[in-house]
């Protein structure tokens, strides 16, 4: 079977390049970081130098996704040989265990990291994992509620939380975390995006202006967020339709709707350029726009 | 109703369950207009000729959601389909019921056809050979939502169903796979999926 850098003419470098950038982005493609990796690992890890040890974590990790328990198991024995003692290991012979559903085991392992060190936030987050496999949602909450009280800039966390909140529907609650996350991350336009989301679904019509004012911002930090346009066209054509609203505020948001269209549309003729298969959509987004326009009284 | 599943619309919401295995994700289903109207209600079985694959991860907020039903809405006019059903696979494979989340949708999509399904794939059967079908529809009868029993019938052509979803599945096609949130991210996604729908065409 031809080798990934025979097939696609690469070199090992980029190869390790690719894994740095999967890393930095937290993506979780298993598959190709198997693929990727275990070939680095076979016929390249005498030059990766100390780069081996953060890469045998990354594969290790991805190989359990994909239910590879031999690479997992090579990766997290030449880890286990080079740190012995490390609690970052032992928190991947845990989440091995999780993989193969032995969740009392892991919860053991976990538990006896914490004995050793009780600031261990890995194994915190790890436990609590384990019951948002199992389904149990509200004890993850809770557990999560109770870790934020101790560990509160913990943004994975929070944003954990979040998820968690807008899956049981609680929204206001999810509001609260991604709160928390704009107020560290004023920058971040994917928070504010969620937030207005979550609004938008909770309804009514201050949810809704808030909505609106939210994709509004996410789109001043990030003008090319899609579904801060959507949002903001969405939010502002449902507040203009609405019969409890003055005169005043229904012009404004027709406005804000039509300028949100006419961004909408050209969007799609930038994005369709070339491609003469993506007409359909073109088409489809105009007329979206178009029945959903609101008149003037 | 009674549905039928194409190959093509069977295969793809597959893929996109084997796409996110550690997410939840939805689609919508669609079948083509017919012009008739059995008074009576018992015409031949609708037909699903295709999916729509929508999102993956957190499915229960609401504005991306409108956007996609009313902008897959103006693409059915075009192409003459109507919106008949909503399939769902859950984050967790061992419950495989219609939450809150896929009743609303089913529940707004009957407004424009009345006889809407939902559709539900069991991610615990999931399997490269497919050798059986890991869907169960169900049915909405006196306002409740009751599972009906899936057998090849429910398929236009089981057999070539299972070696195209089969075939695309070893070949890891899902890889290519494009759901209405990889839309969002870059609208040069094609959320109709043209090239896998032409790698089912070269399949049948």
């Amino acid at each position: 079977m031809a080798s990934l850098s025979e097939m696609y003419d690469v070199g090992w470098e980029e190869m390790r390049d690719k894994l740095r950038k999967w890393r930095e982005d937290n993506c979780r493609n298993s598959e190709q970081i198997v693929d990727v990796g275990e070939e680095l690992i076979s016929e390249h890890s005498s030059k990766l130098g100390d780069d081996i040890w953060i890469i045998y974590e990354q594969v290790m990790i991805a190989a359990l996704d994909c239910s590879r328990d031999d690479l997992a198991l090579t990766c997290l024995q030449e880890l286990r040989k080079q740190f012995p003692d490390s609690h970052r290991v032992k928190r991947l012979t845990g989440m091995r265990l999780e993989a193969l559903e032995r969740y009392d085991d892991a919860n053991k392992h976990y538990d006896a990291i914490l004995q050793e060190d009780p600031t261990n936030t890995a194994a915190r987050k790890r436990k609590i994992s384990i019951l948002r496999a199992q389904g149990k949602s509200t004890e993850a909450i809770r557990e999560l509620n109770e870790y934020l009280e101790q560990f509160v800039g913990d943004q994975e966390a929070w944003h954990e939380l979040s998820e968690l909140y807008i899956n049981e529907h609680d929204y206001g609650k999810a509001a609260f975390c991604l709160e928390e996350l704009m107020m560290t991350n004023p920058h971040n336009h994917l928070y504010c995006e969620q937030y207005a989301e979550v609004k938008y679904t909770q309804g009514g019509m201050e949810n809704l202006e808030l909505a609106r004012k939210y994709f509004a911002q996410a789109l001043r930090l990030n003008n090319r967020n899609m579904r801060a346009l959507f949002g903001l066209y969405m939010s502002a054509s449902h507040i203009a339709a609405s019969p409890k609203v003055s005169a005043k505020v229904k012009k404004d948001n027709i406005k804000y709707a039509a300028w949100a269209a006419a961004q909408i549309n050209r969007a799609y003729k930038m994005a369709g350029r070339g491609n003469k298969d993506n007409k359909c959509s073109i088409k489809a987004v105009e007329e979206m726009l178009e029945s959903m326009q609101i008149a003037m009284p | 109703m009674h549905i039928q599943l194409t190959s093509q619309a069977y295969c793809k919401m597959l893929l996109h369950t084997a796409k996110y295995p550690h997410c939840a994700v939805n689609g919508l289903l669609v079948a083509e207009k017919t012009k008739e109207k059995k008074k009576d209600g018992h015409g031949g079985p609708v037909l699903c000729v295709d999916c729509v694959p929508l999102f993956h991860g957190t499915l229960a907020l609401a504005p991306m959601l409108e956007v996609a039903l009313t902008l897959i809405d103006s693409w059915c006019k075009e192409n003459n389909y109507v919106i008949v059903g909503y399939y769902q696979a859950n984050e967790q494979t061992q419950d495989s019921r219609p939450n809150q989340v896929a009743q609303k949708v089913a529940a707004r999509i009957s407004e424009n056809f009345n006889e809407a399904v939902i559709v539900m794939v069991d991610s615990s059967r999931l399997t490269m050979s497919c050798f059986e079908p890991i869907v169960f529809i169900y049915d909405h009868v006196e306002n409740k939502w009751k599972n009906r029993e899936v057998t090849t019938d429910a398929f236009e052509d089981w057999n070539e169903a299972q070696t195209i979803t089969s075939a695309l599945l070893v070949g890891r096609s899902y890889e290519n796979l494009i759901d209405f949130d990889n839309h969002l991210d870059d609208l040069r996604n094609d959320w109709t999926n043209p090239a896998i729908n032409k790698s089912v065409l070269d399949l049948c």
